[in-house]
């Protein structure tokens, strides 16, 4: 019984946030990486970009409910994400022809792409606050819950609980068919093969006959679309406030370059890397340790390796002991 | 070219001095309308503009003057645009007082160097750093957030006395969470309670889940939280509910609303907490006010910061001019007691009781009285969640 | 001279008269408190560019944590002027100091296990070793003595306190404090690609400020450090003193020759007032042009020297300088320590202008993007042009707020006054701030990617 509680506990508080919040810098991870691959620069307005897709979600959202249209159990944004991912891919698109594409003519170095993405993060951000206000949103509608933890303790007669929220379910299933088709995408169609030939070597693809702009275009739909998903489920499971997607970007960044900068599946293993070392390093065992051991031997602290006022920094941890002993992350990325 | 420049400051002082004597009389609201608490400060802002509203519209201050607002942003946490943005309320726009600002370190520095050394009152709704009752203000700082001392001691009395004797505690890493935290546990050991855990939590960020597996790995059925209802505060009620690890909870102003109960329903029937007030229905009637002005009063430091500006607009009626010095001469006489008792939605009545020359005693939306350092230390209600609502079960 | 110089000579002259134009009319239009409060800033902002610039613009290094840097300057201003806590002291210091000790201890054993173990998976294995069984011991001392110094009447101290020495000699430990940490973040970080160092450096600085927060005993946290002396007097005490009064009387004797009786005594306390501001608010801009002065001096002697030619080689064409065997590494690293030195000294002066230390602040917003902003605008690789980039952004930074609101009034000012979205437009004004930085460094960096002064490139 005990080793039932220590597995239902350490699921209910390890495993499963950890996958939820893996799921979600996995597919804004994966955005990133995307770009880096193909524009071959860290787009520091990636977090900015979920933020407006989340936005309009979020504005077309609340029209739908006003009109009654809703998805029964499950919440009401998913109608609205076509919506958001078609703002959010033509504002990309809008900022490469007039920002990016100037700086792939004269190839001006990653520093000043960089640069660049700094300004357009200052503008997203300027935006979404001046469309919907920098005040804490909410828009999920639906059955919340697919099992309460006080259910769970009802059904099974544990002493621990176990909730599943409706969002983290949703997450973790359309990370997995988000990633399936993109890889699908990529391996099986001309185009995505041609952007994975883009990718690794850009001048034999020119050679090859590639129109470069339209790979871009395309690189930047796709990133559209992962940003506006990822920001929108961030925001169901939580909920929606700019501040906080500018403060993901760190998260995103990590897991991007711990995976490996360029290779998608580099960004999917990054994202649950960095999720589950927040969750585990800064989780405090005593409770577990207290089923697991013999009775007596429980420990009297909280057995947390590290406070959680520094939870945010365990990315960052990972980050540097990465670039110390394998700078070109996981997968070898493209980085040197 | 210094002789020139010194004249050139005289005189625009004076200009400014003769401008705000006409019809008009401008009023500075500094806040973070960007930064860390920009989700609180609109609110806010708005609160404390109905209460200037409500004296202009009364047509009774000054004799028919209205109080036009200026708003500028402190940012919450940048002292440097903070000082410049007051700089330019007091030197150029010529506010004759300020209503703010709000974080405690913009607030001190905004003080020290704006407030106090041109002589411009000012009133934070939201400062509550126990190191601001100390500072060097001349008699020109006030605050109608009661310092953070004081409530963390209420409400550990309270939790003591439900026979709640093992608690975690988790709080907003910012000077009022920290603060409240620090007297909380200070005071809840000292009555022999305990305190498994304390852990920060920060506003805005993306996920809680982490600390409410810390906070109930420590073994406390009851989690105190002091933070903001709409910010990381409510992050952590919500992962506590969902995950099942505390389903009672222990609040403190910030977290009091009744937007907390209407997201969380039932799950919080019985949770409860402390926010400032006093018998009487100061608060309701504020919320009736702002309902009827077009936006929700029920959140954190929003009656405060009515509270903060009506007693501006007083001062000023009571020493009969809009001079900056003549406003700090009068704070504390319309803001305490003896006089005619004055609620929230009052002010009008107010500004005719001294237009002719009678007392008041404002209590406002907060139970409003000043001790001699300028800052409430007034009563706390102890509230608790009930059929839907936080209830109101006794004044401490 | 050459034409050319003369026209770069004449830009820069133009530059400068305009950005004074600007704060004398500041000065006249709101008031000269404002534009001296103005003025103060923009000399930091102006050091702290000048710190960015000598690496990006210089050296090509993308740093991104300079809001890390500024911060460890702050802390220095506490560390060295505030009074240390002597019951503190008492309650952990010796806990705190064995905590201290066992943490050399086994950064020596780690050392030792480095070089005599080879390369391998046994060495791996051992320095883990070391690294777990020392975190343990080092906790062992350091949790009780955090606790003991944090329960020191939290609400006033609750921590160390630092030296009491006068807040001036911060501005140098500062730098030594941002350049020290520097020197470890590049033995990390430096040889990595420009974008990918930008991300390192983020996370660094997010990481320095993550202890400033937490680590109560140390710097309050997030209670703040409030109170620093000033090295400048209070205006407060200046508006008492009688001899202050007298001479204010005296320079404005003309103007109050007229007045009599009351209206004398209320115009003499108002001119008091203003002039206390203003006399404090020079001396602060004194020091910080003093500072300003001094580094931008040495910085462009040292940029004319052979090692400053060396480096921008080592910019321009980094394989062919390191092919003449030049150490690019070693001469990044320098450039590195020094520039975060620079920003260093800026945030130790702004912490001393601010008169306390609020960790909260540093926010990579205003404290690195902003900055960074600064250098592209004024013209990165021209000292000239990052100290006028310091000053003219931080001039619209503060500015564009009222503008913000200015432009706002005159957008809506057809619409009715009922209307949800004027109401909505109105409140959202400050925001514009951000889209106009944004706006700004893009338009500079498309048409203008030198910035207003660029870079004057010597011919052989």
């Amino acid at each position: 019984m005990d080793l039932l509680n220590a597995i239902v506990l350490f699921s209910n508080f390890v495993v499963l946030p950890g996958l939820a919040y893996g799921s979600q810098l996995a597919l804004g991870a994966l955005g990133v990486t995307l770009v880096f691959g193909i524009l071959r620069f860290a787009n520091f307005a990636h977090g900015d970009m979920m933020a407006f897709g989340t936005m309009v979600t979020i504005l077309v959202t609340w029209w739908l409910q006003s009109a009654g249209i809703g998805l029964g159990v499950l919440p009401t944004a998913l109608l609205a994400l076509p919506f958001g991912i078609a703002f959010a891919a033509l504002f990309a698109l809008a900022t490469d022809r007039l920002v990016y594409r100037y700086y792939r003519k004269v190839r001006a170095s990653p520093g000043v792409f960089v640069m660049a993405s700094i300004g357009v993060m200052f503008i997203m951000n300027g935006i979404v606050r001046l469309v919907i206000g920098p005040e804490d949103q909410r828009f999920g509608d639906g059955e919340r819950f697919i099992i309460r933890a006080r259910e769970f303790r009802e059904i099974t007669g544990l002493d621990e609980g176990l909730a599943i929220r409706t969002s983290q379910a949703l997450t973790i299933v359309l990370a997995i068919i988000l990633v399936a088709a993109l890889f699908w995408f990529l391996q099986k169609t001309k185009t995505g093969t041609s952007m994975r030939a883009f990718s690794d070597n850009a001048n034999l693809a020119l050679l090859s006959g590639i129109d470069p702009e339209r790979v871009v275009r395309i690189t930047w739909l796709i990133a559209a679309a992962l940003a506006t998903i990822a920001g929108a489920l961030y925001g169901l499971d939580k909920s929606f406030k700019p501040f906080t997607y500018f403060q993901l970007l760190l998260p995103i960044f990590a897991a991007a370059i711990v995976g490996g900068i360029g290779q998608p599946v580099g960004a999917i293993v990054g994202g649950y890397i960095v999720a589950f070392s927040e969750v585990t390093i800064t989780y405090a065992y005593k409770k577990l340790l207290a089923y697991l051991l013999p009775e007596g031997l429980e420990p009297d602290g909280l057995m947390q390796f590290l406070s959680t006022d520094y939870k945010f920094a365990v990315s960052f941890i990972i980050l540097v002991i990465v670039l110390l002993v394998r700078p070109t992350g996981i997968f070898r990325g493209k980085v040197i | 070219m210094k002789k020139f420049l010194l004249a050139t400051t005289f005189l625009t002082g004076m200009t400014g001095a003769v401008l705000a004597d006409g019809h008009e009389i401008k009023a500075g609201v500094i806040l973070g309308f960007t930064g860390p608490i920009e989700s609180l400060t609109p609110a806010m802002a708005d609160s404390a503009e109905l209460a200037w509203k409500e004296a202009s519209n009364s047509g009774a201050l000054l004799g028919g003057k209205t109080i036009v607002p200026i708003r500028a942003d402190s940012t919450c946490n940048d002292s440097a645009a903070a000082t410049a943005a007051a700089e330019r309320l007091v030197t150029s726009d010529k506010v004759v007082a300020i209503y703010g600002a709000d974080c405690s370190g913009v607030t001190t520095a905004v003080a020290n160097s704006v407030g106090v050394p041109n002589g411009v009152v000012m009133v934070s709704p939201s400062a509550t750093s126990p190191a601001l009752s100390t500072i060097e203000d001349n008699g020109y700082f006030f605050r109608t957030a009661p310092s953070d001392a004081r409530q963390g001691q209420v409400l550990a009395e309270i939790v003591k006395g439900r026979g709640i004797s093992e608690v975690a505690i988790t709080f907003t890493n910012n000077d009022y969470g920290k603060g409240l935290a620090d007297s909380f546990s200070t005071a809840f050991e000292g009555a022999g309670g305990k305190v498994l855990i304390t852990a920060a939590h920060e506003d805005g960020k993306a996920d809680y889940s982490a600390e409410v597996g810390a906070l109930s790995a420590s073994g406390a059925k009851v989690l105190v939280v002091f933070g903001y209802l709409d910010q990381g505060g409510r992050g952590i009620v919500q992962a506590s509910l969902d995950s099942g690890a505390f389903d009672s909870f222990i609040f403190a102003d910030g977290m009091i609303g009744q937007s907390l109960v209407d997201a969380f329903g039932e799950d919080l029937v019985g949770s409860f907490g402390t926010a400032p007030g006093g018998e009487g229905d100061g608060a309701a009637r504020f919320l009736e006010l702002a309902k009827a002005a077009g936006f929700d009063g029920d959140g954190p430091f929003r009656p405060e910061s009515y509270d903060a500006a009506a007693l501006i607009a007083l001062a000023m009626q009571a020493a009969g001019s809009s001079d900056r010095a003549a406003i700090q001469a009068k704070m504390m006489e319309v803001a305490n007691a003896p006089g005619e008792k004055i609620m929230a939605g009052e002010i009008g009545k107010a500004l005719k009781i001294l237009a002719d020359g009678g007392d008041i005693d404002y209590v406002g939306a907060t139970n409003v009285e000043f001790n001699d350092v300028g800052e409430v230390f007034g009563s706390y209600k102890e509230l608790e969640v009930k059929g839907g609502k936080f209830e109101t079960i006794k004044v401490h | 001279m050459s034409a050319g110089l003369s026209v770069a000579t004449v830009r820069t002259l133009l530059a400068y008269a305009v950005m004074a134009v600007l704060l004398i009319l500041v000065g006249f239009g709101q008031s000269w408190s404002l534009a001296l409060a103005i003025l103060n800033l923009c000399l930091i902002s102006a050091v702290m560019s000048l710190g960015v610039n000598l690496q990006w613009g210089y050296a090509g290094i993308f740093n991104v944590g300079i809001m890390g840097f500024a911060a460890l300057g702050g802390v220095a201003a506490v560390l060295v002027s505030s009074e240390p806590v002597a019951d503190a002291w008492a309650a952990g210091g010796a806990d705190m100091a064995l905590a201290a000790l066992a943490a050399l201890v086994v950064c020596g054993l780690l050392a030792i296990v480095y070089r005599r173990f080879h390369k391998g998976p046994l060495r791996a294995i051992v320095m883990s070793a070391v690294i777990v069984v020392g975190y343990v011991a080092v906790r062992l001392f350091y949790d009780p003595a955090v606790a003991a110094i944090e329960s020191v009447n939290p609400a006033k101290t609750g921590y160390l306190g630092g030296l009491g020495l006068p807040i001036l000699v911060s501005w140098l430990v500062g730098g030594l404090f941002a350049g020290g940490a520097a020197w470890v973040v590049g033995k990390i970080a430096l040889g990595l690609r420009a974008d990918y160092l930008a991300i390192a450096t983020l996370g660094i600085s997010e990481i320095i400020v993550a202890v400033l927060k937490n680590e109560d005993w140390l710097t309050r946290g997030v209670k703040n450090v409030t109170g620093l002396p000033r090295p400048v007097p209070y205006e407060i005490d200046l508006q008492s003193s009688p001899g202050f009064i007298a001479w204010v009387e005296r320079w404005h004797s003309d103007a109050l020759a007229g007045l009599s009786g009351e209206t004398r005594e209320a115009a003499l306390q108002l001119m008091v007032i203003d002039a206390a501001g203003v006399i404090v608010k020079l001396s602060y801009a004194g020091l910080f042009a003093t500072v300003l002065v001094i580094i931008l001096t040495l910085l462009v002697l040292a940029l004319k020297s052979p090692w400053g030619r060396m480096v921008r080689a080592i910019r321009d064409n980094e394989t062919a300088a390191a092919a003449m065997g030049k150490d690019v590494t070693m001469r990044h690293l320098q450039i590195f320590v020094l520039g975060s030195a620079i920003v260093g000294v800026a945030g130790a002066m702004l912490t001393t202008l601010d008169g306390q230390f609020t960790p909260g602040t540093y926010n990579p917003l205003r404290f690195t993007f902003l900055i960074m902003v600064m250098v592209i605008v004024g013209g990165s690789g021209n000292n000239l042009g990052a100290v006028l980039g310091g000053f003219l952004i931080w001039f619209v930074w503060i500015q564009a707020e009222p503008a913000g609101t200015w432009l706002m009034n005159l957008i809506t000012a057809s619409m009715d006054e009922s209307n949800t979205i004027r109401a909505h437009l109105l409140d959202s004004a400050q925001h514009m701030r951000v889209i106009l930085m944004g706006a700004v460094l893009l338009t500079v960096l498309r048409f203008s990617p030198g910035g207003i002064l660029p870079e004057r490139r010597e011919t052989a």
